[in-house]
């Protein structure tokens, strides 16, 4: 049977040429679709490497800009008024390079050999309590990193994954900005946001007194938002200053997401309708076709087919042309990975080129089962003389 | 070889009845050539196709060889085609995307046999109707009388006991329809293939063993 379907499809080529066509391009569309999706849930899916319910985070106003005698007595006294505050675990200080804000800072070096390229993120020896960052090698700053000779830096695990593979690298010197201890590896610490890949990071510590303007608060769990007023009312005494901005970091963590899932919802959407037109052009088609094709069905029946055969043939014609269509379609798309035509990970492809083939065969066969099924209920007699 | 007994035929719609066919009582017996005359409407078709088992009696019975085949599944009433029947029509019912030689070979699609066999059934059905060195072309490249006998090829490529055809010469000029008569007469008297062909053609009609008249749904003669 499959060889005569064959004949039968090749003898009109032609008119089957554009439904392998659409087959193909909705394929195309729905592979590009399914990788940027997986890829991107596939971050999402990574953990970020800190916490962020029960952070607060306090984006100081222009403390940095005033003298800095001054500013360095104004942050003294609020991490001492925070402090006091029972609802608040742990503080930590921060530059302006903050969970979710957009901010980073890009440094690279090529003195070590190769060109290493970073983001560098200065802390305080209290980030890791308040983050509740995660030490899989080595140790944490403490405060005599301070006044070390040679800066020490805590380094992620990608930072050791790209530069120095399958190295303990923990007490080891490099080059970046001068010469470098790392003391310690972290396994993350995302803090740009969930869509964002796993960049090299490095941390370096600061005295949480210079050049800060933001803090970050550990909160007791279930304290109530209504602190926040008290909370700024402090912060606002010892600064002098109204314009701070207290923030919850899980609120932030869903604001800072929701653009990209808006983007996804909106490509899986258009997807959706696009596989929609597809299944429905499909339907009119091969509906179109039996209907056309009523005297064949009602000869096939006088000839000696059953309705199992009829329905089987127009299935096999359609999981033919659509078999031919995804070949062509995977024969495109597999060069992706097998010419590396991107960094990013063969598996990503290989899978958006397993789930667009199940979802395209799912969906013609749908189309395909009722025209077919009706094809095979219509009756011998009344088809051979419509002809 | 074939009983019919009592045969009725009636299309009902929500305001209408019509009885296509009244009380038909018919032998067949093996190896006959029967045909059957009537003007236009008066059931001939229907009568071929209830012979066929294309169409369901709405009251009687029919017996081929013995067996009462008014209790057949659907795919038992399939497979009694197939192996039985040979079905040839006055519009031929070529499928126009396939060979001659695929077209010849569609009854055997349905039977568990070899492509292979296939092939050389259908060849030597082709041959025996004089379209051996046609087997490639498509039905579009064909003549009418062609087209016949490629039905005809297809009709017989299975070895059936009983041909059934409707109007076979009906779109065919008289030089055709003669020729094609005399393929069917020849299968009849050599192979002993019962015949039962509906014809308008009186001159067709009188080359056959028995002819029967139809009128109105009923057997007149």
């Amino acid at each position: 049977m499959i060889k005569h379907v064959l004949k039968l499809l090749w003898n009109k080529k032609a008119s089957n040429a554009l439904m392998i066509l659409e087959i193909f391009l909705s394929f195309i569309v729905l592979f590009f679709v399914l990788s940027y999706v997986f890829f991107n849930l596939g971050k999402v899916n990574q953990p970020l490497g800190f916490e962020t319910i029960d952070i607060w985070k306090i984006q100081l106003d222009g403390v940095e800009q005033r003298d800095s005698l001054e500013a360095v007595t104004t942050l003294q006294n609020l991490k001492t008024e925070l402090l006091s505050m029972e609802e608040i675990e742990a503080v930590s200080f921060t530059e302006s390079i903050v969970p979710f804000q957009n901010s980073q800072w890009r440094t690279g070096s090529a003195d070590n050999g190769f060109q290493m390229t970073t983001l560098l993120v200065p802390v305080d020896e209290d980030l890791k309590k308040v983050m509740g960052l995660n030490i899989t090698e080595g140790r944490w700053f403490n405060e005599d990193d301070l006044n070390s000779s040679m800066k020490p830096l805590i380094v992620n695990q990608e930072f050791i994954d790209r530069y120095y593979p399958n190295k303990s690298m923990v007490d080891s010197t490099f080059i970046l900005n001068g010469d470098r201890k790392i003391i310690g590896v972290i396994d993350q610490y995302r803090y740009i946001g969930e869509f964002e890949e796993n960049h090299p990071t490095v941390l370096s510590i600061a005295p949480y007194f210079q050049n800060m303007s933001a803090v970050l608060l550990k909160m007791k769990g279930n304290t109530p938002t209504a602190f926040e007023e008290k909370l700024s009312q402090r912060i606002a005494n010892t600064t002098k200053s109204t314009g701070n901005v207290i923030v919850d970091l899980e609120k932030e963590r869903i604001e800072n997401s929701r653009e990209s899932w808006v983007l996804i919802i909106a490509l899986l959407a258009i997807c959706g309708f696009l596989c929609l037109n597809v299944a429905l052009g499909l339907f009119g088609v091969l509906w179109y076709n039996i209907n056309k094709r009523k005297a064949e069905i009602g000869l096939r029946q006088a000839l000696g087919a059953n309705g199992f055969d009829i329905t089987k043939q127009f299935i096999l014609e359609i999981l033919v042309l659509t078999g031919i269509a995804i070949l062509i379609a995977i024969f495109f798309t597999i060069q992706i990975p097998l010419l590396k035509v991107t960094e990013y990970p063969n598996s990503l492809f290989y899978k958006s080129i397993g789930f667009s083939t199940l979802i395209i065969l799912i969906l013609v066969t749908i189309c395909a089962l009722f025209p077919s099924v009706q094809a095979a209920k219509i009756t011998p007699a009344n088809s051979l003389h419509e002809d | 070889m074939i009983k019919l007994k009592n045969i009725k035929k009636v299309y009902r719609t929500k305001t209408i009845e019509t009885t296509a066919l009244n009380d038909i009582d018919l032998h067949v017996p093996k190896g006959e050539f029967l045909s059957i005359m009537g003007p236009s409407g008066c059931g001939k078709s229907t009568l071929l196709n209830i012979i066929g088992l294309l169409d369901a009696p709405s009251d009687g019975n029919i017996l081929v060889a013995g067996k009462s085949i008014k209790n057949y599944a659907s795919k038992e009433t399939s497979r009694f085609r197939n192996e039985k029947l040979g079905f040839i029509f006055q519009s031929f019912h070529l499928i126009p995307d396939l060979s001659v030689l695929d077209n010849v070979e569609l009854p055997l699609l349905y039977r568990s046999i070899s492509s292979k066999e296939r092939r050389t059934l259908a060849e030597e059905a082709l041959a025996s109707v004089g379209l051996a060195n046609r087997k490639s072309h498509f039905p579009s490249q064909l003549s009418g009388g062609q087209k016949q006998r490629v039905a005809i090829a297809r009709a017989i490529v299975g070895n059936p006991e009983i041909i059934l055809a409707d109007e076979p010469t009906g779109n065919l000029d008289s030089v055709m329809g003669d020729e094609i008569m005399g393929i069917l007469t020849k299968l009849n008297k050599e192979e002993g293939t019962t015949i039962v062909m509906v014809t308008h053609d009186e001159r067709m009609a009188k080359k056959t063993d028995r002819l029967i008249r139809l009128y109105d749904g009923s057997q007149v003669a």
